[in-house]
């Protein structure tokens, strides 16, 4: 053995103590933290815009007025809160306009056949995860980048649901059917609480939850993820299931509340649910989560909408509102980021050489 | 055929060896990345293993990782044959592996990084954080590595952290076998000296840990023995003890070694 350390009996006593390795330590200053938060930026966003409608139109004030943007901002946020977890996980989910629209049609032609409502919401949601579970199988198996595969998906599907409803609508839906859609808890549409019960399960699912920590993982660094004994194919097929379920289950949950399936459904969607998920802080890059966001994101979107029409604005310019959103979305993203790294990279060197 | 010279070589151990590999190929396409490789290695030894690029190193590093299975020839970890193998049975069959490139996540914060994979959970899905904290923290201390807090990103630290923490995941598994990948590639003289220190300490607890490096002076400073591939086959077996640099070097470059290539 070479000599000229002299051999420690044990590691502690031949190290320099080293007493703070805090479990309890925040990872940012928390005012820091809230400031640079996408929600709160989202939530004021949100409220300067309804506050200068108020000073424009009372119509801002109405409770109908309101039940209606968040019942319509409900659709996009049951799907946004899954795409999110496909885009935290590395993937990309572009058919959930498409299988949408698929599970409306199922749930339709289902409960149209007199099959009970849990029947016919059941088989449109298992359509969707089927066309998830062919998402995940191609894009873990044949390596080809999920926006292709889905974009792929996306045309098929569509095409299939056109196919086989010759292009027409389903209807009429029985009232049992169509009963969550179209009716009220509290004055609240059923609807309402459906996207919130289902936003808090993907909330729960991705933060509290091991396997939200390995869906983290997996898109961070999916090496990493796999080194680590992970099992990342099994991983990233499911979240194309899951994420499938959710716009099939939306999809049926619009024909219940219309008391009619139509092949047309979900026409664009896909671009409304990414937009939601992006705006909402999920990044782009894969790891960071934001679930809150996604829905805080739908709700934005659905306010412009509905907020552009009450204020007389053309409203053939709301998509140009949600292209400067998405891209001042995108750009905090960056900023948050890059924030995050340095100030914690100076923490870093701090404890190193206290 | 080779014959390894066991004249030099004094078996660091009366114990069973816990990890061998016995004749064993990988090949990629038409290349032959290991070939006819054997090894054993010892519980409380260090066995570094040396060579130039394209010698086999990462291949070998792969194999007994998990990565990759064996075309030909034999895994056996304490004393039981491996057929398939991933990088979660390789875990779990006893060999703790700190990768080169890490396999760190550097979203996530030290703590989730330590458990990653391994998470603990409380009642049936759900991660137990407080535990993870703590029991980061824990490992953290015990092998000396200073982090500002568990709750920490892991991009937030420094080469030498971040090699503290893989380490610190490896260790706390408790396996008989530790292989680390270039462990001080990334680091300053202090921080190797550090990983040294952590090598001895596991030895000193009987685990085996087999070193991969490029680094000569830390290969004779903290190994037992040392095993130099050449072109994905064993060009020698010494005693690090008895062993002379230039000797190691020259066959390291091919210029000796007890595996004479023809052409």
């Amino acid at each position: 053995m070479i000599v000229g350390m002299p051999e420690p009996t044990t590691i502690e006593s031949s190290l320099p103590t080293h007493s703070k390795i805090a479990a309890g330590e925040t990872r940012l200053p928390a005012l820091r933290r809230i400031a640079l938060s996408p929600s709160l930026a989202l939530a004021l966003t949100i409220g300067i815009f309804v506050l200068y409608g108020l000073t424009q139109t009372s119509s801002f004030a109405s409770g109908a007025v309101w039940i209606n943007i968040v019942r319509d901002a409900s659709f996009t946020a049951i799907i946004a809160s899954f795409e999110a977890i496909v885009i935290i996980g590395g993937g990309l989910d572009l058919s959930v306009g498409s299988v949408f629209a698929a599970g409306a049609m199922v749930s339709a032609a289902l409960a149209n056949q007199g099959l009970s409502p849990l029947i016919a919401f059941a088989g449109g949601t298992m359509a969707g995860a089927g066309v998830g579970l062919v998402n995940g199988l191609i894009v873990n198996y044949f390596s080809i980048p999920a926006i292709i595969v889905t974009l792929g998906t996306m045309f098929g599907v569509s095409s299939l649901v056109v196919h086989f409803s010759q292009g027409q609508p389903i209807a009429p839906l029985p009232s049992s059917f169509s009963y969550i859609g179209q009716n009220d808890l509290f004055g609240v549409p059923y609807i309402i609480y459906v996207a919130v019960v289902i936003a808090v399960i993907a909330y729960l699912l991705l933060h509290a939850t091991t396997l939200g920590w390995n869906i983290r993982a997996l898109g961070a660094n999916r090496e990493a993820a796999r080194s680590s004994g992970i099992r990342v194919r099994a991983l990233s097929i499911s979240l194309y299931v899951y994420c499938g379920a959710a716009a099939a289950f939306a999809g049926a949950l619009e024909a219940a509340r219309l008391g009619a399936g139509s092949p047309d459904f979900g026409t664009g969607l896909e671009l409304t649910v990414i937009a939601a998920a992006i705006i909402g802080g999920t990044s782009i890059y894969g790891g960071l989560r934001t679930i809150p966001g996604a829905a805080l994101g739908s709700l934005l979107l659905s306010v412009l909408a509905t907020g552009l029409i009450l204020l007389n604005i053309d409203p053939t310019l709301q998509d140009l509102a949600t292209g400067i959103v998405l891209i001042l979305a995108a750009g905090l993203d960056q900023v948050r980021r890059r924030q995050m790294f340095r100030t914690s990279a100076r923490r870093a060197r701090a404890a190193e050489n206290p | 055929m080779l014959a390894s010279s066991e004249i030099d070589i004094k078996v660091p151990s009366s114990l069973p060896p816990v990890l061998e590999v016995t004749n064993g190929w990988k090949s990629f396409g038409h290349v032959d990345a290991l070939r006819d490789v054997s090894l054993s290695a010892y519980p409380g030894e260090t066995l570094a293993i040396l060579g130039d690029n394209g010698a086999g190193k990462s291949t070998l590093v792969k194999v007994l990782a998990g990565v990759h299975n064996l075309d030909a020839g034999e895994l056996r970890i304490n004393g039981r044959t491996v057929d398939r193998t991933s990088p979660l049975l390789a875990r779990r069959q006893g060999i703790s592996t700190v990768f080169q490139d890490l396999a760190v996540i550097e979203t996530l914060d030290i703590a989730a990084n330590m458990f990653l994979g391994q998470q603990i959970r409380r009642g049936w899905i759900f991660a137990n954080r407080r535990r993870m904290f703590t029991e980061a923290a824990e490992s953290l201390a015990a092998l000396g590595v200073r982090v500002p807090s568990v709750r920490a990103q892991l991009g937030e630290l420094s080469g030498g952290q971040r090699q503290g923490v893989a380490i610190a995941r490896a260790v706390r598994e408790d396996n008989p076998i530790v292989l680390m990948d270039e462990p001080t590639a990334a680091l300053g003289v202090r921080e190797t000296a550090h990983v040294g220190k952590i090598i001895r300490e596991l030895k000193r607890r009987g685990k085996c840990v087999i070193l991969v490096s490029h680094d000569l002076e830390f290969v004779f400073e903290f190994s037992d023995r040392l095993l130099v591939l050449r072109l994905g086959r064993v060009q020698g077996l010494r005693s690090t003890g008895s062993a002379n640099q230039q000797e190691v070097v020259a066959m390291i470059t091919g210029l000796a070694g007890d595996y004479e290539a023809k052409g």
